[in-house]
């Protein structure tokens, strides 16, 4: 333990590393890798396994390699399509709402900052389970969903079910996600460039669309793959307002895991959704990798 | 969680002048979207939580006078007191296992080479990316197949349970924990380290002195947060339980499948309730600590943390 | 606690040959001659006045020595249950809890067949004492070595079960499983805003657009499954290709009408008129009649045919529990109990001793004791659950719902 104290930042790999300060960085280091390789490689990399196998005659896996699984996913591609549709909707909803939200904390909530951001997390870090149910009260045939039946004279009317309630859950689920990174980026954007614009005759617009938002890119980026990657991945809220009528990827997998009892059909798709992720953060890190150097130049 | 002078400097001021304003539509409008938008956060919960008073017997949505009486049949009804204990055992343990292992892979990642920091960054970042219900079905289709292969071949019955719930959940929050306090630990003070071995202080005394105060805030937010996490997770637990460990979303999930009662709204209203004392204590906790230590920082303490992590 | 859904799914009975679905008919039939003895107003007097006090102290029946309490020997403290949703009567479990000092009843559930075994493939297996499939998976799960024998010495009120429950092909030597309930898959209606007639399968299809939105189904491919085939005609448990093809074809014109497919809230979504029409169970259903608002559904068992399926109570392999497990299985079928079970849950019971406690009413209702010349009609299904042409549509049909 004799080199804890180096336990902080920076030129940690010094020339002096002697082997107990390995053995201590190893130390430190299984219990994390152990979980990791355990809990987190294993399963994967099943799922991977599996998604090359076929049915077994109960249900399950039965071994073999082929193909099919795959086939079969990318034929009848209706849930990720109706996913992609819905993640898609979901983020730019999220956009127009976090953006005037967060531009109104970073600049103008002046003391009430800390309150207002104390607010958005609050919502944030309750149960997602109890945020989304209740809902099912406010839409449903007793709540608004039942009152604008009424009022426009259709007893079919409903909203539950509907791809606006599945919206409407997401948006309401994950709007801190999005909110969060643009606040930052705001809150951090140098006003003196602000006035410097206006200094220099720039109209508000002007200075808006060529100042604020360009430094805001990145934490608009940011925001919605954070919101992107779980709405795609989305189940509780589908199962709770969809009605089944928005049959997600997530509904999918979670068909063919346990009512089909397909494992390999599940597992290909699972597979396919995680490559879906993948590409999104990959675009996400050369589009901040881009970014940075953007904005360095914008800067000077 | 670096500082940022120009938030310090305004924040002084209430109303301070605005740079950039907009003129008077816009400035109107962005105040009431602001203040719709925190409606729309906070009608759910109100409503949760009003409907658990309801007097009425039968419908959730019948009003009937406010009453205490679904909070005296929840609390009373020894099948949901086991789904609280069951909840609070699979948190604690879930947050204290999450805490000490991912402070400790904070602490021994920074120490160790790239061809082994890279790929653990990468997994890190792979159980947060990858969607919960994938890493549920997966853990589920791990855990059948283990205990099928294992238990013949050690003659044990090892089946689902506490164990099962709790592993699963470190996962997420090690990742969780790792991060909060690697990003303090990055945006630490090293001249009070410096200025302990200047003064020939023992690495280990050091550490614990030194260190350790610093990062408390971070341990203390991840704690918590693996804490409300663990607590409220359904998708994971639900894939992982065994017989008898039925928390309490898996609970509320069930009961939501069979019709929202006044009961439901009950049980929720106490879980947001224990979620936001969390949050509170740690907020508290946090804050209070962080001017102690010295740190510079978030304005909002464990909220001001979060946000940091998320950009 | 009338209102508590069932939560069944995939409710089948199956006959896998033809012979031995002629003995189903003609012992149906003695099954439903039984029933109607019972109700018979001479029978129904004595036992209405005997269940009163029976439910304080179900220990002590009247003149029966197979009683709980004849065979209250010490068992474990503890029972793992493994059931659908709100399947038993509470103040059964209560009552059983106290006779055998059973401190902890641990009552967990499951929504599907599939999500059973799913469960018992997963790592719950070891953990449960008693669980609750329906009959035509008994089979697959003795297969897979989920299932222990029962012991019926120690489960004596096993007489009662009627004969035609038992030597059923799901557990030909009866070592498996003790019949829980039955019940049929059929049409409910709102008949005050469905005015058209809706008595067949193939009146279902033709009138659904007509309430486009409004129709609610059972979440479960076993019955769904049987709309189609049998408005076509077909066997429900049919896998042919061209068969199950032009099933899918009417699932699909169906599909775009469907507000939901709900094992759970069928019987609410009837209720609040949010569905007007629907293919569902009885349970919940029956009930709604009796209340003044809610005293136009009906409850149609389709005539061109439809599904009669057996739920069992089963000992799972590995159970720790055993005798508890045992002491359970024959408590329940305990006359008294099973009365109670009936009344409570809306199914039929295949105890005929326990119908003398039964309210003649609930007998009488040809939607809970099938009437045997509706029997006929129906047909009991197979394990045709792992076709894999059927699992296909299935996902199609889910999916495009809405």
């Amino acid at each position: 333990m004799t080199t804890m104290a180096e336990a902080a930042p920076v030129r940690a790999v010094q020339p002096r590393r002697s082997f107990r300060s390995a053995a201590l960085t190893g130390l430190l280091l299984l219990p994390a890798s152990l979980w990791y390789l355990v809990l987190l490689v294993a399963p994967l990399a099943i799922i991977v396994l599996f998604s090359f196998g076929e049915r077994g005659k109960n249900g399950g896996y039965a071994g073999g390699f082929t193909f099919d699984n795959y086939v079969g996913a990318l034929e009848r591609n209706t849930p990720f399509v109706t996913s992609l549709a819905m993640a898609l909707a979901g983020t730019v909803l999220c956009l127009f709402l976090a953006l005037p939200l967060a531009y109104f904390i970073a600049t103008r909530a002046g003391r009430r900052k800390s309150l207002l951001i104390v607010l958005l997390v609050v919502p944030f870090w309750t149960s997602f389970l109890i945020r989304t149910y209740a809902w099912l009260t406010i839409l449903g045939p007793e709540g608004l969903g039942g009152f604008i039946g009424d009022v426009i004279g259709d007893p079919a009317f409903r909203l539950l079910g509907t791809p606006f309630s599945i919206l409407l859950g997401v948006v309401y689920g994950y709007l801190p996600l999005m909110v969060f990174p643009i606040y930052v980026t705001m809150e951090r954007m140098d006003r003196n460039l602000v006035e410097a614009s206006k200094d220099l005759g720039a109209g508000r617009w002007a200075t808006f669309r060529q100042i604020t938002l360009p430094i805001t890119l990145p934490g608009l980026v940011t925001g919605s793959i954070l919101v992107f990657i779980p709405l795609m991945g989305e189940y509780v809220v589908p199962a709770i307002l969809g009605y089944g009528r928005v049959f997600l990827i997530g509904n999918q997998l979670v068909l063919q895991f346990l009512e089909a009892r397909d494992w390999p059909a599940g597992a290909a798709k699972a597979v396919i959704l995680i490559l879906i992720m993948l590409v999104s953060i990959v675009f996400y890190l050369w589009f901040s990798y881009r970014g940075r150097k953007t904005r360095e130049v914008s800067v000077l | 969680m670096g500082a940022r002078p120009a938030a310090r400097v305004k924040a002084g001021r209430p109303r301070g002048p605005v740079v950039d304003r907009l003129g008077r539509f816009v400035e109107v409008w962005l105040r009431s979207h602001t203040f719709l938008v925190y409606l729309f956060l906070y009608i759910p919960i109100i409503v949760v939580v009003v409907f658990s008073f309801n007097g009425t017997s039968r419908r959730v949505t019948q009003w009937d006078g406010l009453s205490l009486k679904w909070y005296a049949t929840v609390l009373s009804d020894k099948t949901i007191q086991s789904f609280f204990f069951n909840s609070f055992i699979v948190a604690i343990f879930t947050a204290v296992i999450s805490t000490i292992v991912g402070t400790m892979a904070a602490l021994g990642l920074q120490r160790a080479p790239k061809w082994f920091s890279r790929p653990f960054e990468a997994l890190t970042f792979v159980s947060i990316i990858v969607p919960e219900i994938v890493i549920a079905l997966a853990t589920l289709v791990f855990f059948s197949t283990s205990w099928d292969i294992l238990n013949p071949l050690l003659g044990t019955k090892i089946t689902n349970g506490y164990h099962t719930i709790i592993a699963a959940h470190a996962v997420f929050n090690i990742s969780l924990v790792m991060l909060l306090v690697r990003a303090r630990l990055s945006g630490m003070d090293r001249t009070h380290v410096e200025a302990s071995f200047d003064l020939y202080g023992t690495p280990w005394r050091t550490f614990w002195q030194i260190t350790f105060p610093q990062l408390l805030p971070a341990i203390v937010a991840g704690f918590l947060l693996a804490f409300t996490f663990s607590f409220d997770d359904y998708i994971i637990t639900t894939f992982t339980t065994g017989a008898g460990t039925t928390t309490l979303p898996l609970y509320v999930f069930s009961t939501i499948r069979k019709g929202v009662t006044p009961a439901t709204n009950a049980v929720a209203a106490i879980m947001l309730l224990i979620t936001l004392t969390v949050l509170v204590v740690g907020q508290i906790m946090v804050a209070r600590n962080s001017r102690r230590a010295g740190a510079r920082g978030t304005d909002a303490g464990m909220a001001g943390m979060i946000t940091d992590q998320n950009a | 606690m009338a209102d508590q859904d069932l939560d069944h799914m995939l409710k089948r009975m199956a006959q896998s040959k033809v012979n031995r679905r002629g003995f189903l008919w003609a012992s149906g039939l003695s099954a439903s001659a039984a029933a109607l003895a019972a109700c018979s107003p001479g029978a129904t007097a004595s036992p209405s006045s005997a269940a009163a006090p029976s439910a304080a102290a179900s220990g002590a029946a009247p003149s029966d020595a197979a009683s709980p309490s004849a065979v209250a020997e010490a068992v474990e403290n503890e029972l793992f249950m493994l059931n659908w949703g709100d399947y038993v009567d509470p103040d059964n479990m209560k009552q059983f809890q106290a006779d055998f000092k059973v401190d902890k009843f641990t009552y967990d559930t499951f929504a599907s067949n599939e999500e059973l075994l799913t469960k018992l493939q997963g790592g719950a297996k070891g953990q449960y004492d008693i669980s609750a499939p329906t009959a035509e998976f008994v089979p697959g799960m003795v297969e897979q070595g989920f299932l222990q024998k029962i012991d019926w010495t120690k489960v004596p009120n096993g007489k009662y079960i009627e004969e035609p429950f038992k030597n059923l092909w799901w557990d030909p030597k009866n070592e498996y499983q003790l019949p829980k309930d039955w019940g049929t898959t059929g049409i409910s209606v709102r008949t005050k805003i469905v005015k058209e007639e809706v008595r067949t399968w193939k009146q279902f299809f033709e009138v659904a657009p007509k309430y486009s939105g409004r129709i609610v189904l059972v979440d479960s491919p076993g019955d769904v499954f049987v709309a189609p085939l049998k408005a076509l005609g077909y066997s429900l448990n049919s896998v042919d290709e061209k068969e199950l093809g032009e099933a899918r074809d009417l699932l699909m014109k169906l599909a775009p009408h469907v507000l939901a497919l709900d094992s759970d809230q069928y019987n609410t979504k009837i209720e609040t008129e949010e569905a007007v029409l629907g293919l569902t169970w009885t349970g919940g259903i029956v009930e709604l009649r009796d209340k003044p608002e809610t005293a136009d559904v009906a409850y149609y068992i389709p005539e061109d045919g439809t599904l009669f399926w057996m739920d069992t109570w089963v000992i799972l392999a590995d159970a720790p529990h055993p005798k508890a497990a045992h002491a359970f299985l024959n408590f329940i079928h305990g006359p008294e109990a099973q009365a109670k079970e009936t009344m409570t849950n809306g199914y039929a019971t295949c105890n005929s001793e326990a119908k003398k406690y039964i309210d003649p009413k609930v007998l009488a209702d040809p939607a809970i004791f099938v009437p045997d010349d509706v029997l006929k009609k129906l047909e009991g299904a197979q394990d045709v659950s792992t076709n894999p042409l059927r699992i296909q549509i299935w996902e199609e049909f889910k999916s495009s719902i809405g």
